[in-house]
This record gives C-alpha cells, sequence and structure tokens, in this order.
C-alpha cells in the first residue's frame, strides 16, 4: 500500500507552499516580525531561534517517519521483527530532546533575567496605561502641567530612542496592553500593578496596539496607536497638551458652535475633558488635541470627518456595545453634530 | 438483611431491550455507547457552532452574527468540544474497552458509572438550556474572573455556564474513581500492572488526573457560585479581591484536563500501531512510565498559561522550566512510537492511517507548545490565532485523531460489524486535508497579530486572504467528517460482519465475541502475557456462547443513578429558580434535595433483581 505514503508528504509540501505564497500577500501593521524597539528586537530573536529549532526538529522527526512508513510498508513476504526494545536508544532519544530544550531554556532563562530586572532610566518617560471597557487611558508622570500628570486616551505618544517605563492597570476586567512591534503584552488586571519591561522605540513611525485579552462584548474593538515620533514633535506635542488657556475659535465660526455644542447643548464635557477649557469630565477618554488624532473610538476607525460624525451621531453601530457615550443623533440636529466634529478636528498643535 | 433491604422499595427494573433498558443500564458496554453517541451529538453541535465562527470570520467587517453571539460561539464552542465531546468520547472507549482489555466482567461500580454517565448529561443539557432562554454563555471557556461577576455580565448565561460545569464535574470525579478502582482491582488473574495493554495503563493515569484535577476546579466554580448568588467577594474586583485567583485554580485544573484529552487518544494510538505493524510495542516499560511523569508533571505547569499576567521573573522561569520538561517524556513516546514501526510490516487500514496522522500532528503541536514555553516568544503569541492553531493540533490533530483511530479499530468489536476501508480513506485524507488547511494557516495569522476571540477585523489589518483560507479548510473539514457519518450509518445496516478479531490484535477486548455478550467474558481468562493472543491463543480463546441458565450472574439494571443524577442536576436548577423567585427555589430545592436522598437510599439498600424464576439464589 505505497499510496498514502507517498500522499502525504507530497500533501504537505504543497500546503505550505500555498501557504507561503498566501503568506507573502499578507503582511499585518501587528505583525511581530517588524520590530521597532530594542525590546522587541530581543524578542524577534529569540522566535526565529526557536522558530528554526522548531523547524529542524518537526523536518527530522516527519522525514524519518516517512521513511519508516515507505521502507517498512508491508509487502508480500515481509515478516515484522519482534524487537520488544533497546536500552540504549530509549536513551539516546530521551537525552537528545533534553539536550535542545537546555539549549533553548539558557537564552529563555536569561531573557527572563535581564527583561525583569532591567533598570528604568533617569531619563525615562514614565507612563500608566489603564484599560477600560473598550478603550485606553495614558497618564505622563511629571509631564503634565507644574510637573503633574498629562492625560491623553487611545493613542500614545512617545519620543524615539527614549526609554519608555509603562504601569499597566485596569479599572474594570481584565484587558491586555499589546503593541507588536514595540513590546509583547502584559495583561492590564485590576487590583494589580503589572510593568511593562522598558523599552526604546528605536524607529519613528505609527505602531498598532490592540487589547489582547478577552475583555466582553466589544474587545475586537478595544485597538490603540502608538506614535514614536522626533524629541521636538513629541515636546511641542506635549507643550500643546499643556496649553491652559486655548483660545476662543472665532465668535460665529462653526468651531465656535461646536464648543457650545461640546459644552452645553451635549453635554460632552461631562464626560470628556479637553484641557485648557471648561470640559473636564473624566468618564470618557481626554479629547485634548482630538484634531491630531489619526483614529477614532479607540482606534477603529480613520479619524475622518466623516467617522467622527458617525460615531457622535450613533457609536454603537460602529463599536457594538460600547458603553456610556449616549447615541446623539436623536438629541443634537446634523448640524449640531458636524459642528461638534469640526470643534473636535480644529484641537491641533499649530 | 432481606427484609431491611426491601422494605417498601421499588423493584428492580428488569427490561431486557427498550428505552427503559438503556435508561436503567449498568452495563459498562452500554454506558459506553451512551458515552459514544452523546459525544457525537454535541460534537455536531460543536461543530456548527464553529462552522458559524468561520462564516463570520471569513472576510473582514462581516455582521453574520452579533458580537453577543459571536462571544457564545466561542465560549460555547470551547466548552462544548472540550468537556461534551473529547471527554466523554475518551470515556465511550474507556468504558467500553477496559473491562474487556483487563478481562474483567464490569467496572468496579456499576451504578456509579451509569450515575457519571447521566450526570454529566444532565450537566451538558443545563448548559445548553441556557440558549433557550436567551442566556447563552459568552464568557469564554476560561471563563475569566472578574467578567463573570454581577457587575459585568447582564444575563443569567453565566450562572448556567458555572452550574452545568459543576454538575458534570461531579460525573467526572466519579468516574476518576470508579476506573481506577477498576484497574488496580478487577485484572484478571495474570494480568500484572506491566501487562495491562497500554490503553487500560493511560485510562488508569486520566483517572487519578481527574480525580486529582477536578477539585481545583470545583473549588473555583464554587466561588464563583458564592459571588454570584450570595454576593460574596472571591472575585469582587471592587471589594479588592485578586481576579488571578481565579486564573491558578481554573489552570491548576485546566492544564491536567489537557491530559486528560490527549492521554486516552495516546494510549489508543499505543495499541493500533502494535496491531498493524505486527510486532510488540517499542519500549513498553518506557512510554507507561512516560504516561506517568507526564501525568505529575501536568500538575506543575499550569502558570505558563499566565506568562502574560505579570507573574514576575522566579515564577515565569519556573514554569518556563517545568513546561520545556515535560516535552521530554511527550518526545520519548513519540519516538517510541517510530521505533514500533520500524522493522514492521505495516498495514495502512483506516486505524493505522488515523494513528499515525495522530503521531504527525500532535508533532507539530507538541513543537509550537514548546515554542511558548520561551515566555519572550508567549508574549507575543498568548492570546493570538497561533495559540489557537497550537491548540488544535494537539486537540483534533492529536485527540481527535486519536479517538478516530480508535472509533475505526474498536467499531467491529462493538456493533460486530466491518466499517467500509474505502470510505474510512476518503475519510481520513479529507479530514488530514481540511484540518491542515484549516489551522496551519492560523500559526501565521497569530505570527501577524491577529488576536483570539475578535468577532470582527478591519481589511487594513491584513488578515483577510488567511482568514478565507481557513475558513475554506472548515468545509473540507466538516465534509470528512460527514463521510464519517455515512460510513457508519452504512456499516450498522449491511456492513460486513467482523468476527472476533478483525485485525488480528494481540489484546483481550480480541478475545470475546463482536459484540461481546453482556458478562463479556465465560471464563475469566489466565493471562501469561503481554500480547495473550498472540503469544497463547489457545489459553484465552472465548468458549461458545453460555445457554442462559449458566451465564455469570451480572449486575441488574437500577433506577437510581438515573434518579441521583436527576435530582442533582436539578438542585442547580433550583438555584436557577431560587434567583427569580427565592421561595418557589427553596421549595424546589428542599424537594429534590429529598428525591436526592431517597435516591441515595434506595441505591444503598436496593434489592437484588427479581429474576424470572431462578432468583432463588438472590435471597442465599
Ligand atoms: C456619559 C458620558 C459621555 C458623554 C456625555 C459623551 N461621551 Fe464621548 N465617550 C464616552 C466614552 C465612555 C467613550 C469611549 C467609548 C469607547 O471607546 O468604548 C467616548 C468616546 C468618544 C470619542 C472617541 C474618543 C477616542 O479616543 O477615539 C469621541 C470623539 C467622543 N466620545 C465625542 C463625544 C461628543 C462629541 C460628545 C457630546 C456630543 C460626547 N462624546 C458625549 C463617554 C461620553
Ligand atoms: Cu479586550
Ligand atoms: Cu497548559
Amino acid at each position: 500500500m505505497p499510496r498514502p505514503t507517498l500522499i502525504r508528504p507530497t500533501l504537505l509540501a504543497v500546503a505550505l507552499m500555498a501557504i507561503a505564497v498566501g503568506m507573502a500577500a499578507c503582511t499585518s501593521p501587528l505583525t511581530t516580525f517588524e520590530p521597532a524597539s530594542d525590546a522587541a528586537d530581543r524578542i524577534l530573536s529569540l522566535y526565529i531561534l526557536i522558530t528554526v529549532a522548531a523547524s529542524i526538529v518537526g523536518i527530522l522527526v516527519l522525514g524519518a517517519m516517512a521513511y519508516i512508513l515507505i521502507k517498512f510498508r508491508a509487502r508480500p513476504g515481509r515478516k515484522a521483527q519482534q524487537i520488544h526494545g533497546n536500552n540504549k536508544l530509549e536513551i539516546a532519544w530521551t537525552i537528545a530532546p533534553i539536550l535542545v530544550l537546555v539549549a533553548i531554556a539558557i537564552p529563555t532563562m536569561v531573557w527572563i533575567a535581564t527583561s525583569s530586572s532591567r533598570a528604568v532610566a533617569d531619563d525615562a518617560i514614565l507612563v500608566t496605561a489603564t484599560g477600560y471597557q473598550w478603550w485606553f487611558e495614558f497618564e505622563y508622570e511629571g509631564l503634565g502641567p507644574d510637573g503633574g500628570t498629562l492625560v491623553t486616551a487611545n493613542e500614545l505618544h512617545l519620543p524615539v530612542g527614549r526609554q519608555v517605563a509603562i504601569e499597566l492597570r485596569s479599572v474594570d476586567v481584565i484587558h491586555s496592553f499589546w503593541v507588536p512591534a514595540l513590546i509583547g503584552k502584559t495583561d492590564m488586571v485590576p487590583n494589580r500593578e503589572n510593568r511593562l519591561e522598558p523599552f526604546v522605540p528605536n524607529e519613528i513611525g505609527e505602531f498598532w496596539g490592540q487589547c489582547a485579552e478577552f475583555c466582553g462584548v466589544a474587545h475586537a474593538n478595544m485597538r490603540f496607536r502608538v506614535h514614536v515620533e522626533s524629541l521636538a514633535d513629541f515636546d511641542a506635542w506635549v507643550a500643546e497638551m499643556n496649553e491652559q488657556t486655548r483660545a476662543d475659535p472665532e465668535p460665529g465660526s462653526a468651531e465656535a458652535r461646536g464648543k457650545r455644542v461640546f459644552e452645553v447643548l451635549g453635554g460632552c464635557a461631562a464626560c470628556h475633558t479637553i484641557a485648557g477649557t471648561a470640559a473636564a469630565g473624566r468618564i470618557g477618554p481626554d479629547l485634548t488635541l482630538f484634531g491630531e488624532r489619526t483614529t477614532v473610538g479607540a482606534g477603529i476607525l480613520p479619524a475622518t470627518d466623516e467617522n467622527v460624525r458617525a460615531w457622535v451621531s450613533d457609536l454603537r453601530s460602529v463599536k457594538p456595545g460600547a458603553r456610556f457615550m449616549p447615541t446623539f443623533a436623536d438629541t443634537l440636529s446634523e448640524a449640531q453634530i458636524a459642528d461638534v466634529v469640526t470643534y473636535l478636528k480644529s484641537l491641533r498643535v499649530p | 438483611m432481606v427484609a431491611l433491604a426491601n422494605i417498601g422499595l421499588i423493584p428492580r427494573p428488569v427490561h431486557p431491550t427498550g428505552v427503559w433498558s438503556w435508561l436503567t443500564t449498568v452495563d459498562h458496554k452500554r454506558i459506553g455507547l451512551l458515552y459514544g453517541f452523546t459525544a457525537l451529538a454535541f460534537s455536531i453541535l460543536g461543530g456548527i457552532e464553529s462552522l458559524i465562527i468561520r462564516a463570520q470570520l471569513a472576510a473582514p467587517n462581516q455582521s453574520i452574527v452579533s458580537p453577543e453571539t459571536y462571544n457564545s460561539l466561542f465560549t460555547m464552542h470551547g466548552t462544548t468540544m472540550v468537556f461534551m465531546v473529547v471527554m466523554p468520547a475518551g470515556a465511550a472507549f474507556f468504558n467500553y474497552m477496559v473491562p474487556l482489555q483487563i478481562g474483567a466482567r464490569d467496572v468496579a461500580f456499576p451504578r456509579l458509572n451509569a450515575f457519571s454517565y447521566w450526570v454529566f448529561l444532565f450537566g451538558a443539557l443545563l448548559m445548553n438550556f441556557s440558549f433557550f432562554v436567551g442566556a447563552f454563555p459568552d464568557i469564554g471557556w476560561f471563563g475569566y474572573a472578574p467578567l463573570t461577576t454581577n457587575e459585568y455580565t447582564t444575563t443569567g448565561a453565566t450562572d448556567y455556564w458555572l452550574l452545568g460545569l459543576q454538575v458534570m464535574g461531579i460525573g467526572s470525579l466519579a468516574a476518576g474513581f470508579n476506573f481506577a478502582v477498576t484497574i488496580l482491582n478487577l485484572r484478571a488473574p495474570g494480568m500484572t500492572l506491566m501487562r495491562m495493554p497500554l490503553f487500560t495503563w493511560m485510562t488508569l493515569i486520566v483517572a487519578f488526573l481527574l480525580i486529582l484535577a477536578f477539585p481545583p476546579l470545583t473549588i473555583a466554580l464554587t466561588f464563583l457560585l458564592f459571588d454570584r448568588f450570595f454576593d460574596m467577594n472571591f472575585f469582587n474586583v471592587s471589594a479588592g479581591a485578586d481576579p488571578l485567583l481565579w486564573q491558578h485554580l481554573f489552570w491548576i485544573f485546566g492544564h491536567p484536563e489537557v491530559y486528560v484529552l490527549i492521554l486516552p487518544a495516546m494510549g489508543i494510538v499505543s495499541d493500533v500501531l502494535p496491531t498493524f505493524s505486527r510486532k510488540p510495542l517499542f519500549g513498553y516499560p518506557m512510554i507507561v512510565f512516560a504516561g506517568i511523569v507526564i501525568g505529575f508533571l501536568g500538575f506543575g505547569v499550569w502558570a505558563h498559561h499566565m506568562f502574560t499576567t505579570g507573574l514576575g521573573g522566579w515564577a515565569s522561569a519556573a514554569f518556563a522550566g517545568s513546561t520545556m520538561v515535560i516535552a521530554v517524556p511527550t518526545g520519548v513516546k513519540l519516538f517510541n512510537w517510530l521505533g514500533t514501526m520500524w522493522g514492521g510490516s505495516l498495514r495502512f487500514k483506516t486505524p493505522m492511517l488515523f494513528a499515525v496522522g495522530f503521531i504527525a500532528m500532535f508533532l507539530l503541536g507538541g513543537l509550537s507548545g514548546v515554542m511558548h514555553a520561551v515566555v519572550p516568544v508567549d508574549t507575543q503569541q498568548q492570546d493570538t490565532y497561533f495559540i489557537v492553531a497550537h491548540f488544535h493540533y494537539v486537540l483534533v490533530g492529536g485527540s481527535i485523531f486519536g479517538l478516530m483511530a480508535g472509533l475505526y479499530y474498536w467499531w467491529p468489536k462493538m456493533t460486530g460489524r466491518m466499517l467500509s476501508e474505502r470510505l474510512g480513506k476518503w475519510h481520513f485524507w479529507l479530514m488530514f486535508a481540511g484540518f491542515n488547511i484549516t489551522f496551519f494557516p492560523m500559526h501565521f495569522l497569530g505570527v501577524i497579530g491577529m488576536p483570539r476571540r475578535i468577532y470582527t477585523y478591519d481589511a487594513d489589518q491584513g488578515w483577510a486572504a488567511l482568514n478565507a483560507l481557513v475558513s475554506a479548510g472548515s468545509l473540507v473539514l466538516t465534509f470528512s467528517v460527514l463521510l464519517l457519518l455515512v460510513n457508519l450509518a452504512i456499516s450498522l445496516r449491511r456492513g460486513e460482519k467482523a468476527g472476533d478479531n478483525p485485525w488480528e490484535a494481540p489484546s483481550l477486548e480480541w478475545a470475546t465475541s463482536s459484540p461481546p455478550h453482556h458478562y463479556n467474558f465465560a471464563v475469566v481468562p489466565t493471562v501469561r502475557s503481554r500480547y495473550p493472543l498472540w503469544d497463547e491463543e489457545a489459553n484465552v480463546v472465548e468458549p461458545p456462547p453460555l445457554p442462559p441458565h449458566e451465564e455469570p450472574h451480572m449486575p441488574s439494571p437500577s433506577y437510581w443513578p438515573l434518579m441521583l443524577a436527576f435530582s442533582i442536576v436539578m438542585l442547580a436548577v433550583g438555584l436557577l429558580i431560587w434567583q427569580w423567585h427565592a421561595l418557589i427555589g427553596i421549595g424546589f430545592i428542599v424537594v429534590m434535595m429529598v428525591l436526592g436522598l431517597r435516591s441515595i437510599y434506595g441505591w444503598v439498600y436496593e434489592p437484588p433483581a427479581v429474576e424470572a424464576p431462578a432468583a432463588v439464589h438472590a435471597h442465599t
């Protein structure tokens, strides 16, 4: 019966090739294989090591198996050899995996030791990231007005080349902070203070993050972004975030009408903060400099006017299950919603 | 004694056929079949759930189901496949085969065995009943706190989930004790431990795993029950609870559970390979020993499911180490299986194909498992589709392929009829292809960052093409399972007669008729070697069936296991009623407690069956 033994490797090879081709067509902003920080680099080198080791073992064993299946298939006249075992062989193949595993264990242990003991640099950016159902809040220690905290949400800004130390919290259920290009995930567990290994982003760019622990209805839509930028850009952003007196929009403009919707008519200010204005609510994400955002709704949609309008008028049509924020389609007119969006989008670094 | 035993008791049931005979049976073979059919039925349900999941994910931004429904689907798919398919399928085989393999007439506690089945079935039904009251569990099969607490779950779905699991757990515990005692005490003369077939050995280990692994789950579920029903604070984070308590308890159960799912399959493969290689198992003592070591180490690796929870350096290192260590006995088994085939005369009948497929697929699952023992790598893989790929290689490519090998191997023994080899081969190859097309690309999806348990994704996340491929693969996989069902149906109607030992296999279950008489062996065989039917055929060959009056006296059927199981599940229902209306609930619970106590009383003092005329000997 040679058929099955030949079909198996062929099939496997075809499948592998098809997948390799498929792979080439698929890259993702969330891939592990394009690291942009020292920590992600280190993880990737271990990742490659273990993948290569596992593939070699896999191919050797599958190869041996294919050989056995072909060589010892039943044929007229073949008699099975009545062997019960072989101590030497069995000891050998107990020791061989041990050696391979030791070879893997050593770098693993070294990584654990160094990453868990890595010191926070003096000039490190200190961030507390907090998970909410279903969005992220980021607080920078000491970067706020008068050395206080600076708060933003869903899009974290970091200067390139500077170490960042992130502490993780949750106010409700367990979430997980994960930016594959920058750092592996660590859970945000209520009543616990987890820390990420301090890492240094080494590439300017916009990196995608994602909540990686199932946290309820909108888990799939709990995403975020990390903007790694030049120190100058970062400083400009920080300075503008801290602006205590924001000039009022020109009276009569769409922005001014929008501001009124935000602070009075829509009651947005009860839940949202815009630093330097009267809006100081803390239930929803901080919207200071919302105009700098590339996304809306915890990283799920590009922050186009249209998407932000859709969000404000009925957020649950884009993010089913979202909590707290009311649907404004019924209480605000389309014009008012357009105005408030114009206002929000106008909040930019000049 | 007789007087006491008979006080006001319902006579024992005596139906040899029909519905009542199944409801009251205590015959391990019938109970095995019940487990088997139940597993099959639930596998269809779990399969449909997974197909809807794959439909939803086949393309970006689809809304075939709502996020709530999607969450229920993956929760129930996981819970169903683990607790209502793979576990009972393993139980089906160890119920049916273990007494036969050790030359016993039944298990040690036949009524307890029936009770295990009924309580399992009722727990499973209770959990699925939630669907009809619009509260299908949606918190994941792992039910992480605090998402399961009252604060974050608005429906009663979690109550059904936890009560259903709790009730099913009772069945697993009872089965664990029953089979440990059976295997240790009821072996035929000469059947020393080191002569037992490997499937029996692995069942013995599984029995101990069940006994030791279910209590932590029971405790966790009890805590949750108290939180949800009586406002306690085990997992209430607003009152300061540490939700990791749940994770530790769950995975102390959960990891050994993995071995509960895989060891029976390993046992089956270790029995199938020698039969179809025509030579003894290579390194029998090593395979047994490796199984025992896996059983022990299985309790020391749980926190590898928690590497990303902030365990700290020491705990991460310890659990990474133990997880790598457990790969060694697993590797030893694998090499010994290859050694078994080496030098053999391999016959590729369907059971053998599945056994070989098992080795290959389980190897891949094992290797990806070692990959995430490397903690830094796990921080990238944890909760992505890489993990989904990994455990489907272990649980489908591993457990289910192994169970399929068992099904094709033992079906002739259980039904007396052969399955079609042609259809069997088609089934295997389609399943093999479908399985790999479905699950291999998931490794890549994980690498490119697709998280688990998301009901939707965007085109710009770059996961669309592979997801489409995966969904297509799941159709092939489904089709292959349909072929199996056709094969089973055809075999039952007009399958070729099997004979006692169609595969020329070496172990005792093949010494009796197919299907076996209800008393298994007319004369309990004496065993002199590890492969009795190869080494000493003459000694163990079954004499012709006995005339009825000479049949061995077998345990009589009983109503009580069914009644007791029913009252236990109704206690759980009582809690649900209590939530809705305290007084009615308490009343209901009291009634069910009375019924439960009555059942225990009836069970303990059950009189012997009133057998037709020959009942006299019962009174001696
Ligand atoms: C009752 C509290 C509440 C009110 C009132 C409220 N919001 Fe929100 N808002 C939230 C919450 C909570 C979120 C986060 C929801 C999520 O992502 O799951 C949010 C999110 C947002 C976002 C997306 C933020 C981001 O980071 O992408 C915008 C924009 C927004 N709200 C605008 C408004 C506007 C405009 C109004 C008034 C018309 C308003 N909100 C009123 C609670 C509120
Ligand atoms: Cu989440
Ligand atoms: Cu585990």
